[in-house]
This record gives structure tokens, sequence and C-alpha cells, in this order.
């Protein structure tokens, strides 16, 4: 840099000398000193010009050009406040609404999972010729740890809440069992303690319990000490062994501090942990083998799988493996449905991109004579795209860093728009740093984009032509391009709306439908039973019963009973045959939902009979079982003959046969459009016929249903204290109404709803305000033609007409291109199976009532300049010239 | 009169002036002044070089290191700064001069093509 600076120094010196020099020779040659001077200078050239050239050499020109050009930008913004605080409003939304869905991306779906090398964790499933994933047999599994070379290490964990009684108030926890390997697995270092050792992962071994930061700080603390304290969980004293930050979940849906404890799977029930045939609840995690590939893991599990189904035919037979990436399980078919909203939203920008490249046209053609002049000054044409080109990126930054206001507070709705199959990792969406560099990617690109239109128009005016035109430069040819972009703007608006649309019907559809059941005065909620009440099998019946007993005494209560799972939530699926005859194949066999369920949970949930009866509390253990089938399963399994009468067993453990003693209406049970490859058989199995070995397991799971015309928050206290009756030790959670089970339910559509409805609004917006600036500018033009045509006698209505035509030419134009576009587009919509409900890609109600809406807008944007242009005074407007 | 400027001098191609300085600085180091006469002097006055345009072509080279700059006396003992080829600078021109006479071959070929063999 010295050396840079001295030799620049020493430059006028040289230039000096070398004059010098020069004069001399020519005062030796016999010139007169001041003749010689002037040669010397003459032959020499242009001293300044060779400083200049000499600095050039040694700077970086197209720096200081850059800075030259950006301060000459700013200064353009700053005279034209009006231009720019329209232009970087425009740029605003479309960055920020981009930015904001960004952030959702990245959160949901491009950031790399919170564990040590994430990309080489794995979920490992079983599957049958019926789902593609199931649950795993844990006897399988200990068999694939002993015998796999492809995983470095593999884990399992099961949900399974837990009742929490102290140390504190009772409160029910989101509990993980693991198995020991479950946090090395992952990577994952504990905050404070250890993992559990394999004798503790065993049946009968101490009971341990590593809990979650949350738990720590709110019943320990945060105190350091914690370690060997206990709690206690179902009745059971745990000792704290570690303290962790971070779990999975089964649906891996949250990841940070999600399970509020864990303890250890091998000391739960061994009729789950020893049945081969058993797929319950136990989720299989695995890191691959250094250099081994999925393809290898998935061929060498399957070949050891392959063995266990020889070995094992009768638990095993049909039964295959599957090792899917953790990040795909993670994420799911979210990432599909965002990718799909991610280019809606940047249709927005492209919309917002075609008004400023419009406002940027009007300006250009605005400032054709400064261009004209500079040029005809000698401004080389590449230094006067580039100087424009500076101007529209300095201006597409500033729409960014408002825009970065808007997605901060886009940011905040989006996820509470959601429930979180919808948006996987929530927790995560911030505007942080990748967000940020995408932003300024974004917007420098936009600005690139929609100035550089603009730009070229002015590379290639004709300067002369400029200069005589007195600066209204080529307006037809300005015309034809502005005109151009509004069909675009159109045609993408339409696009936008018809998806928005498409959705909104579909809610429509979704909340006309008959669930199978009556939603409205139904809650649901779930209750501990304490644990020195559940000691023994006739004692936990009892206390139970007694329980639903009290919860019907209170007062605007009108039913209540126990089920196994809750309507529109979800189901408990297992395989099925009719009559005596067991399939040699269960995990072939056919497959049914199963509800165990109370005697008044027919009639507490309003849902139909439709022949023979329900059960009653007569049925219990003591008596011959029964079952109750659905009108699906009984259409499909018994068409044309009566299946009351005819018996029926179900599960892998199964319970039957049992006769039929009744057939009640279908219920939706997965969502409100069911499709066809869902589950849809369904059988009703009483709760107390439930056979003594499963009451540990099956009671606790329990969900009661309440009918009651109050609303949850009047009635619930007085539930809550029928439920204490018992004792203090019982959580009473996952309050909800039925109501809003329903409304969940429909999230799937209406997220994408929302935020596509959100969208195509915006583009509204912008698209009229596009069309608005267009015709006024056209009109602003026109204003000496419309001037001539007043004075000729044309009627107002007439320069009405003549201005809406033009803006209609454009809007329909832009309805034709958006309409085909649409009808592709939309495909991609119905493409995902459980979107578009009760509606058809190219319904054609939709796409006329948002033609219809997008028509009136674009309409009444142009009513306004056509208004001006209607009071044009003949007289100004020729003296104007 | 300016047609016959034209046809007398030539005005020098990009880059054809670095070539020159570095060939003049091959025969030993010089100052700025100097090069300029010896490349008339050279050429018979044929390559007419604004000897201004000198400069900013020796800051070129200086920067891609081809020549270096030193102080020193010239012959009537005053200060001046002199320019040396170096090593690098050396390499280049060797590389330069073969392009260059590639380049004005291939040129004098297509300007005035040899008769095939075997034609009058």
């Amino acid at each position: 840099m010295n050396r840079r600076k001295r030799l620049l120094e020493d430059l006028d010196q040289d230039i000096r000398d070398h004059i010098d020099r020069e004069t001399q020779d020519d005062i030796d040659r016999g010139m007169s000193p001041e003749e010689a001077h002037y040669a010397a200078m003459r032959k020499f050239g242009n001293v300044t010009r060779v400083k200049e050239d000499t600095r050039e050499v040694w700077t970086f020109v197209w720096l200081e050009q850059l800075f030259d050009d950006i301060r000459f930008a700013l200064r353009m913004l700053r005279k034209n406040p009006g231009f720019t605080a329209v232009a970087a409003l425009t740029l605003a939304l479309g960055i920020g609404a981009n930015t904001a869905m960004f952030s959702v991306m990245q959160g949901a779906v491009f950031a790399p999972l919170p564990y040590v090398n994430p990309d080489r964790l794995v979920m490992v499933w079983e599957n049958n010729p019926r789902f593609p994933r199931t649950w795993v047999s844990y006897p399988n599994l200990r068999d694939w740890q002993r015998s796999t070379r492809s995983f470095q290490q593999m884990a399992a964990f099961r949900e399974q809440g837990a009742d929490f009684a102290g140390p504190g108030t009772p409160e029910h926890l989101n509990r993980k069992e693991i198995s020991s390997e479950l946090f090395s697995t992952l990577g994952t270092k504990l905050t404070l303690g250890r993992e559990f050792s394999p004798e503790e992962d065993r049946y009968g071994g101490t009971p341990v319990a590593i809990i979650s930061t949350r738990l720590w700080r709110n019943r320990f603390d945060s105190s350091p000490e914690v370690l060997g304290r206990s709690l206690t969980l179902e009745g059971v004293d745990y000792t704290v062994v570690g303290v962790t930050a971070f779990g999975v979940t089964a649906f891996g849906f949250r990841l940070q501090d999600d399970a509020d404890v864990y303890t250890p799977l091998g000391q739960i029930d061994p009729l789950i942990l020893n049945d081969r045939a058993a797929h319950d609840g136990i989720y299989a995690l695995a890191r691959l083998a250094p250099r081994v590939t999925l393809a290898q893991a998935q061929a060498e599990i399957s070949t050891i799988q392959n063995g266990l189904d020889h070995l094992y035919p009768d638990a095993n037979r049909d039964l295959g493996i599957y090792v899917e990436p953790l990040k795909q399980f993670v994420v799911g078919d979210a990432g599909k449905m965002l990718l799909v909203l991610f280019a809606a939203v940047g249709l927005v920008l492209l919309i917002a991109c075609a008004n400023v490249a419009n406002l940027l046209f009007a300006r250009s053609a605005a400032r054709a004579r400064e261009y004209a002049v500079r040029s005809a000054l000698g401004a080389n044409r590449t230094r006067l795209v580039r100087q424009l080109l500076t101007e529209s990126v300095l201006l597409s930054l500033l729409g960014a860093g408002l825009g970065l206001l808007v997605a901060i507070w886009g940011v905040r709705l989006v996820p509470a728009a959601a429930v979180s199959e919808n948006l996987p990792r929530s927790e995560n969406i911030a505007v942080n740093g990748p967000v940020l560099l995408f932003t300024l990617c974004a917007s420098i690109a936009v600005g690139i984009l929609f100035g550089l239109a603009p730009a070229l128009k002015s590379w290639n005016s004709d300067p002369q032509a400029s200069l005589k035109e007195g600066g209204r430069g080529s307006t037809a040819a300005h015309h034809r391009t502005q005109s151009i972009l509004v069909i675009v703007q159109m045609a993408l608006t339409l696009v936008l709306l018809v998806g928005a649309g498409l959705l909104f019907r579909t809610l429509r559809h979704l909340s006309d439908v008959n669930p199978g059941f009556d939603a409205q005065h139904i809650m649901t909620f779930k209750v501990g039973v304490s644990h020195s009440l559940t000691k023994t099998v006739p004692s936990t019946r009892t206390a139970y019963q007694q329980m639903i007993e009290r919860i019907r005494q209170v007062p605007g209560v009108q039913g209540a009973d126990f089920t196994g799972s809750v309507p529109l939530n979800g189901g408990w699926i297992m395989p099925f045959w009719i009559g005596s005859k067991k399939p040699a194949s269960l995990q072939a066999a056919p497959r049914l939902v199963m509800f165990l369920t109370g005697p008044d949970y027919l009639r507490t949930m309003g849902i139909p009979l439709l022949r023979g009866r329900f059960f009653s509390p007569e049925d219990t253990t003591n008596s011959p079982c029964v079952m109750v089938i659905d009108s699906v399963l009984a259409d499909i399994y018994f068409p044309g003959s009566d299946p009351l009468g005819q018996t029926l067993s179900a599960g892998f453990s199964p319970v039957g046969p049992c006769r039929i003693v009744g057939m009640v209406g279908h219920v939706k049970q997965w969502a409100l459009n069911d499709s066809s490859t869902d589950i849809q058989s369904q059988v009703y199995f009483p709760l107390y016929q439930d056979p003594d070995q499963w009451v540990a397991l099956n009671y606790p799971n329990m969900t009661i249903v309440v009918r009651t015309p109050l609303d949850v928050a009047s009635v619930m206290p007085a539930i809550k204290s029928a439920v204490y009756g018992a004792g203090s030790d019982q959580p009473v959670y996952d309050v909800h109404s039925m109501r809003e089970i329903v409304s969940d339910s429909m999230s799937s559509q209406r997220f994408p709803m929302i935020l596509l409805g959100t969208f195509a609004g915006l583009a509204l917006l912008l698209a009229s305000v596009g069309i608005y600036g267009v015709i006024s500018y056209s009109v602003a033009q026109r204003t000496h033609e419309m001037g001539i045509r007043i004075a000729l006698g044309a009627e107002k209505r007439a320069i009405l007409r003549l201005v809406l035509g033009q803006g209609l030419r454009l809007v329909l134009a832009g309805l034709a291109i958006g309409a085909v576009a649409a009808l592709i587009l939309t495909r991609l919509l119905s493409s995902f199976s459980h979107l578009l409900y009760g509606v058809g890609a190219n319904d054609p109600l939709t796409f006329f009532a948002v033609a219809l809406v997008l028509t009136g807008v674009a309409v009444f944007a142009c009513y306004v300049p056509a208004r001006r242009a209607m009071r044009v005074d003949p007289i100004v407007a020729l003296r104007y010239e | 009169m300016s047609t016959k400027e034209h046809i007398d001098r030539i005005e020098l191609l990009q880059g054809t002036l670095d070539l020159l300085i570095l060939r003049t600085l091959l025969l030993g180091p010089a100052h700025g002044h100097a090069i300029a006469k010896a490349i008339e002097f050279n050429s018979d006055d044929v390559l007419q070089v604004e000897q201004g345009s000198l400069y900013p072509a020796l800051h070129r080279l200086i920067k891609r290191k081809w020549i270096s700059v030193e102080a020193g006396t010239s012959e009537n003992n005053r200060r001046a700064k002199f320019y040396r080829l170096t090593p690098k600078g050396r390499k280049q021109l060797a590389l330069e001069t073969g392009k260059w006479d590639k380049l004005t071959g291939a040129i004098a070929r297509i300007l005035r093509p040899r008769r095939e063999e075997g034609r009058p």
C-alpha cells in the first residue's frame, strides 16, 4: 500500500523530469527554451490524464465508481420521495413475505437436526403388506442390535405419558421410555449426570430417570444436587441420574425439550417386550456406521430380518424392514407443502417486481433527456446501465430492510396458524443468519431483475431522438412493455386467487361433512387414577368405574364414559378375522380400528345405533365377550348377510372370538375427508371385558368423553373436584372440546389456505396498484389527446369507455393466460391427497368467482384515472404543449 | 495533412507498448525519457508514442512485477528513476515475443499469401 502511494507521489517528479529532459534535448537541437518547452509538452500529451490513468493502474476503479453510483443513486431516491416510498413499500411487502416464508422453510425443512452428524441418523421401521411403517417388535430389535454391522448404534424409544406425583403438585408428564443407547446414538451430551446403564435397561432394574431441563427448573430449582433425588411416576419412586436439554419426539415435531422425563424402556411390562408379535409403540432409531450408505444398511438389515422371519414364522410372517433418514421422517410431507407455498409467495414477489419495473419505466421516460444529455457528453452505455442498476438494487435493499420488519412480524403469526403436523419444528422458525443471507441475495437479485428491463431500454434509446422529442422518449415502446407486465401480474394474481379459492371451498365442504357423531356439547379429557387405588386388577376396575360414576353425578353432565380413542384423532389399528379360522399371516390380514369403550359411550357421543344393541354394564369379564361393528365393516365383510350373531377376533395377541351384537354408524376417525386408503372398518369392544393382563396397560390410557351443554371452563372445576374426591394425586389433563378437535382436524387445509389467502390478497393489492399506475400514466401522457377529443365534442362517457376499455383489455388478457396457468398449477395442489375435498382442481365456480373479483378490483383501479381523463379541461390540455 | 499523418504514424495496439518497454529494458535499466526515446529511435519514428502514455504502462508493469524500479543518477548526474527488467518480466517478454511472431506471421500470410507450389 505504502509502495503504491510512494510511486504515485513520485509520479509528479518523474513527469517533470521527463519534460525537462525533452526540453533540454530540443534546446540542444537549437530551439528557443520557450519553443522547446511547448514542443515537449505537446509530445508528452495530457498530463492530467496521464496521472489519472496511472492512478487507475493502482486503484480498484470499479469500487470507486460503485461508490459514486451509490452516492448518485441515493441523491436520485431522495429527490423523488413519492416514487421511492411507493417502490420501497411494494418491495417490502414482496420481500417481507418471501423472507417470512423462507424463515419457515429454513426452520422446518432446511435446518439440520440438532444432533451430532444428523445426516447419519435413520429411523428403522418394520413394515407389512398393509403399512409402509409400523412400530417395531422389541425382540426383533434386540436381534438386529446383536447382528448388524451397518449400524454403529441402534436405540429404541416409546412414548408413554406418566402421572407425576411429586415433588410438587401432581401433573401428567410427557414421558419417553428409552433404551440405554438413545442419547449416545443421537450424540447428545447430557447437561448433567449420565445415561442409563444396560443393567438398568432391563426388567426388574433399578428405577432411574433422566429429566428435562424444564422439569429440572420447575421442580428442582435447577439445583446441581438433583442427581440422586427421587421423583414419583405412576406410583413408583425413580432416582434422577441425569438432566438433558434435547430429546427426540415420536413424531419428530418438536425436538427441543419435548419429553419431560425419560425412564428405561427395558423396565416396562414384559407383555410388550417379550412378545415378538407385539408392535406396540416402540420406535427404532439408529446411526449408520462410517462409510455405510443407506442402501447398504437397508440391504443388510433386510437380510437379518429375513433370517428372523424364518426362525419365527408365526410372529414375523410377511414382516419387512424399512430404513428412512431421520430428517425425512421429521419433515414428512410438510416439506413438499411448504415448497408449494414458497413458490406461491415467489409469485407475489414477481408481481411486486413488475410494479416497480413499471414505475421505473415511467420514470425512465421522464429521465430520457437526462440519459441523452449524459451519453451525448460521452458517458458510455455500460456505465449508464450500471448506474441505473445500482439505483434499482439500492431501492430493493431499502425494500428488503422494511421487508425484514414485515417478516419478523409475519414469522410470529405463521406457527400460530398451524398445528404441528403441518409445520414440523416450528420452535426453530426465526429470522436468523441464513434467513438474512437469503434476504440479501434475494433483494440483490430482485433489484437486478426489475431494474434490468428499464435500464436496457435506456441502453437502446437513441440520444438524438430523445433530445429532439423534448424528453417524451419512445412512449409507444414503453407502453407495450408496461402492458405486458400488467398482463403478467393479472395472470399470476389469478393463479394465486384460484389456489386460495379452492382451499376455501374445501374448508366449506369439510365443515358440512357429517363426522358420524354429534360434535356439539362434547368435551374430552384424561385422568390419572391414584396408584394406591390401582394396585390390583379388580381394584383398578372398581376405581375407574367409581370415578366415571362420580363424573356422571356432576350437575350439567348429561353423559360420560371411557374410550380408548377419540374420533378424528387417529386410532388403534389391529388385524382381525371373522369366524373361528385364524388366518395364516396376521401381518397380511385385514385391519380394523378398535374402540375400547364403556357402555354409555355411544349415547354420550350421539353415534346412531343401526341394529341390535350396544354394550350394557352387564357385559363384563364374567359374561361371554361381545363386539359391535360399524356400518362400513358390515358392508365390506357381510355383504347380503346378517352380521349379528357372527363372531369376530382382533389383535396380534387376539381377543375373541366375540359375538357381534350390534351395528352402529360409521365415525370419521382419521379426518373429515377420510381417504379410502385409511382403515375404515371399526369395531367396539367393552372396556369391562378387557382381559385382566391388559388392564394395567389399557386403563391409564383411557380418555373420558362428557356430554354437557355447559362450556368447558364452567363445568371443569366441578369435574375436577369429582375426580379429586378419590385422592389428591390425580392430574386431569388434555382437556379439549370436541368442536376444537373437529376444527384442528381441518388445520392441514386451513394452514395452507390462510397462507395462500394472504399471498393472494397481497397479490391482488399489488396488481391493482400496478394497473392503476399504468393507466394513470397513460392518461397523463394522453392529456393532450383527451383535450383534443373533448374539444372536438367527444362525450365524457366515451372518454370513460376509452380508458376503462384500455384497462379491461389488459385484465382480460391476463385472465385468459392466468386461467390456463391455474389449470396446470392447481393439479399440483390436488396431488396432495388430503388437500382438496369436495371441489375439483378445475372447479368452474371457483374460477368464475375469482375472475369476477379480480376484474372488479382492476376495473375500479382503472376508474380513478378514467375519471381524471373525463375531467380534462380542453383549454388547459391544449395549452400544455 | 491529417490523412498523411494517419498513414505515417501507426497507433499502437493495446498491450504492444508493454511489449516494447520490456524489449527496451532487455538492453539494461533505463529511465522513462530514455525508454521513450529508444522506442522512437529504434522504430525509425514510425511508432509515435505519446510520451505520457508511457507512465501508466510502466506502472502497470511494476504492478505485475515484470519490471522493478530503483533510484539512480543519469548520465549528466541528475537524480532519476531507473526501471529494470525482472526475471519474471524476462520470461514474459519471451512469451509475448513468441506470441507476437506467431500473430504477425499469421496476419502476413493472410494479407500476402504465398503462391501454392506447382502453380506459376
